[in-house]
């Protein structure tokens, strides 16, 4: 037992340990200071190893205190006309059986599982019930002093409070044996990956119940929530009985894991197979132009799914919103007013609409995976003149999918702004209708750019490039930031028109001189 | 190396192989060392349009058919093409059905996107040719035709064969070069009959390497 305490242990460590170098290694600058023999560096591996096990400490503690936190307690505190501690209990116990049934240790289908089971061959009882009884000491240990904490503060008394961490084990064990005495009744095991219909339905119920009953005024008595928290402790003793002496970890396991093994495997394909599957195979497609266009002209066609069809339903959503809010300005005054006034401040929060519905990033990763993938391999295709030919082409494609949502709305704000009030600068309307384009325009910009100059993609179309993650979560990050600012309409948007044109501008230059060298396969 | 002669790279598995094509291609930045083309007597750097890649995994433009695809490729490079001919005729040549030429790439069978990749890479007639594994991974039938097929085409290029399956080395192959512990290393034939040369090859690939 204890040895197969001690291999699973280092096994996780080992596979955390080398995520971590691994991710290490994904940081651009860190990245170029880093030896090739990574994963073999003592003194690295020791900080890595610290790392995990600082890791797996604050990981018992954090999500029991945010959880609680989050969901318990803060949102219990919406609930006004009920006694506290009813509603802290309340939500708590059904949120319990929920996390008993969807989230439960045993029957995780997890890699260091696969590994230490399928490949080498550990002992699967041992091994399970090592790691399960595991989890539910880091349950109760975890849960322990912020149930006291959040519970005193509830004016919970204490002996409920130290109690609850117990019940909560024993829900979980005793639904864990449930679910074991199912598998052995159908060979049919819920995984917490392939969520059971049942208990998917039943956890939805349940979370309606937590959340939609005290609403209503109504909850679970005290007296009964307490009687249920005693009554889960001989529950889950009964369970553990018979998770301990249940017989068939191996083929469980196996049934359990087979699926995890299809799944790495799948995982590679699915992003391929998914991209593949948007090419349309209507065989009355065809081109009459030449070279680059020719190319271009079936690529668009071809995904058109995802290009154009999404785009015109963008715009389409977009005109019957911005219509629906226009018609309402004519009718309630109240209304009107404060459309006016949100809309004068509204501009910034178009950078990230504009973001948010941008085609680019489908159109980037569709020609990565379906078309330059394969045609990066010919030399032709990488031919200076032809990778910028090719860079123009499609930025012209990109930019004029991009413009048709990014025009209606462009028109429908400013007819908003008109029929809501109007301005007394007139200047506005065009600013107002400019900036959107130019920001749409922005965002086709730079996607293209970021894939032409960061080529984020490997053959296996992983994304391979820290640089490029990085580069677009700062993008998302900023552009989320754009959402929470208010800004006049005049101010914010002319300065959004000339950093439009002055980033285009600083992209053709880059593009130019750089993407013939960057625009290569990854290796 | 010598124009109009095959070339046999043999290494072991995880020799580095692909890798050597793919500094000689540019998909890689090379630690050290150079290459260059030498013609009427002068030496050149090589461009791009002198390589042509045949990868071991076959990888065609999967939304274009066939003839699409030859057509693009057609279009692009017309200037260079010496003698075009009509699409059929290069069908024909590598013998892709006439049903299949205006099948989406994707649709394609293994064997047949090899084809057009080799195909596409024997049109553009580049000086240096570099196939990876090419026939490793075919049915019998298409292994034939591929193999008359490289044969019919080494005049005026370098070709380089990797692999690591000797006999097809052998059999194929003007020269054989040896790779292992990054160091290429060119094997005399003189004097020696087929199954000494082979024993010659196995043994300077098993020196000093752990099974």
């Amino acid at each position: 037992m204890l040895k197969t305490l001690k291999i699973s242990f280092s096994l996780k460590n080992t596979y955390r340990v080398n995520s971590i170098l691994y991710s290490l290694r994904q940081i651009p600058l860190i990245r170029r200071l880093l030896p090739q023999s990574l994963y073999s560096v003592y003194g690295l591996k020791i900080f890595a190893n610290l790392l995990s096990i600082l890791w797996e400490i604050i990981s018992i503690f954090l999500w029991k205190f945010f959880y609680l936190l989050v969901m318990v307690v803060s949102i219990g505190s919406l609930y006004r006309g009920l006694p506290a501690q009813q509603i802290y209990l309340h939500i708590l116990l059904l949120l319990t059986v929920i996390g008993a049934l969807i989230n439960t240790q045993l029957f995780s289908s997890t890699r260091d599982k696969y590994y230490a089971i399928i490949l080498m061959r550990m002992n699967a009882r041992e091994f399970i019930l090592i790691n399960y009884f595991y989890s539910i000491i880091k349950v109760i240990i975890g849960f322990l002093p912020f149930s006291i904490f959040f519970g005193r503060s509830s004016n919970l008394s204490l002996i409920l409070c130290l109690l609850i961490p117990f019940s909560i084990s024993g829900i979980k064990l005793a639904v864990s044996a449930l679910v074991l005495w199912d598998y052995d009744k159908s060979r049919f095991t819920g995984t917490e990956n392939k969520l059971q219909k049942y208990s998917l339905i039943a956890a939805v119920l349940l979370l309606a119940a937590a959340y939609g009953l005290p609403a209503a005024g109504i909850a679970i008595p005290m007296e009964v929530s307490a009687a249920l928290l005693i009554a889960s402790l001989p529950a889950g003793a009964a369970g553990m009985y018979k998770i301990l002496n249940y017989q068939r970890y191996q083929d469980f396991s196996k049934d359990l894991l087979a699926d995890l093994f299809d799944k790495i495997d799948i995982a590679k394909q699915t992003a391929k197979t998914q991209t593949q599957r948007s090419i349309s195979t209507d065989r009355e497609i065809a081109s009459s132009k030449k070279g680059f266009e020719y190319l271009n002209d079936l690529f668009i066609k071809r995904h058109r799914k995802i290009l154009w069809k999404s785009s015109k339903w963008l715009a389409l959503i977009a005109l019957l919103v911005l219509l629906t809010v226009i018609s309402a300005c004519f009718f309630v005054q109240s209304f009107r007013t404060r459309t006016n006034t949100y809309l004068m401040s509204f501009l910034p929060y178009g950078v990230f609409l504009m973001y948010a519905i941008n085609r680019g990033g489908d159109f980037t990763r569709a020609l990565f995976m379906n078309c330059d993938r394969s045609l990066l391999t010919y030399s032709f295709y990488k031919k200076p003149e032809m990778v910028l030919k090719l860079f123009r082409i499609r930025l012209r494609e990109i930019v004029k999918i991009n413009l048709l949502p990014a025009f209606v709305i462009g028109a429908g704000l400013t007819g908003l702004l008109f029929v809501s009030g109007g301005t007394s600068q007139p200047l506005n309307y065009a600013v107002l209708f400019v900036s959107i384009l130019c920001m749409s325009v922005f965002f086709s910009v730079h996607n293209l750019t970021a894939y032409y100059l960061l080529q984020p993609y490997n053959a296996e179309t992983e994304i391979k490039s820290g640089t490029y993650q990085a580069v677009m979560t700062i993008t998302y990050l900023i552009c989320i930031g754009f959402a929470q600012v208010r800004l006049p309409i005049l101010a914010f948007g002319l300065s959004c028109i000339l950093f439009c044109l002055i980033y285009s501008a600083a992209a053709g230059l880059l593009i130019y001189k750089l993407a013939p060298r960057t625009f290569r396969l990854r290796s | 190396m010598k124009f109009t002669e095959y070339y046999g790279l043999l290494g072991r598995n995880g020799a580095g192989k692909t890798t050597l094509f793919n500094c000689l291609n540019r998909d890689l930045k090379a630690d050290s060392g150079s290459f260059w083309i030498e013609e009427f007597g002068k030496s050149r750097n090589v461009a791009p349009e002198d390589i042509g890649y045949v990868l071991s995994t076959p990888t065609v433009p999967e939304f274009l058919t066939g003839r699409e695809f030859l057509k693009f490729f057609l279009d692009i490079n017309g200037n260079s093409i010496s003698d075009p001919r009509p699409i059929d005729e290069y069908f024909e040549y590598v013998s892709i059905a006439p049903d299949d030429r205006d099948k989406l790439l994707k649709d394609y069978s293994h064997g047949m996107k090899n084809k057009m990749q080799m195909l596409i890479n024997i049109i553009a007639q580049p000086a240096l040719l570099l196939l990876d594994e090419p026939l490793t991974s075919l049915d019998v039938v298409v292994a034939e035709e591929m193999k008359m097929l490289l044969r019919s085409i080494k005049q005026d290029k370098i070709i380089i064969f990797s692999t690591h399956i000797l006999d097809l080395a052998l059999d194929l192959c003007d020269e054989i070069v040896l790779l292992s512990h990054g160091e290429l290393e060119r094997v005399d034939k003189s004097n020696l009959d087929s199954h000494d040369f082979k024993e010659k090859i196995i043994a300077a690939l098993r020196e000093e390497d752990y099974a």
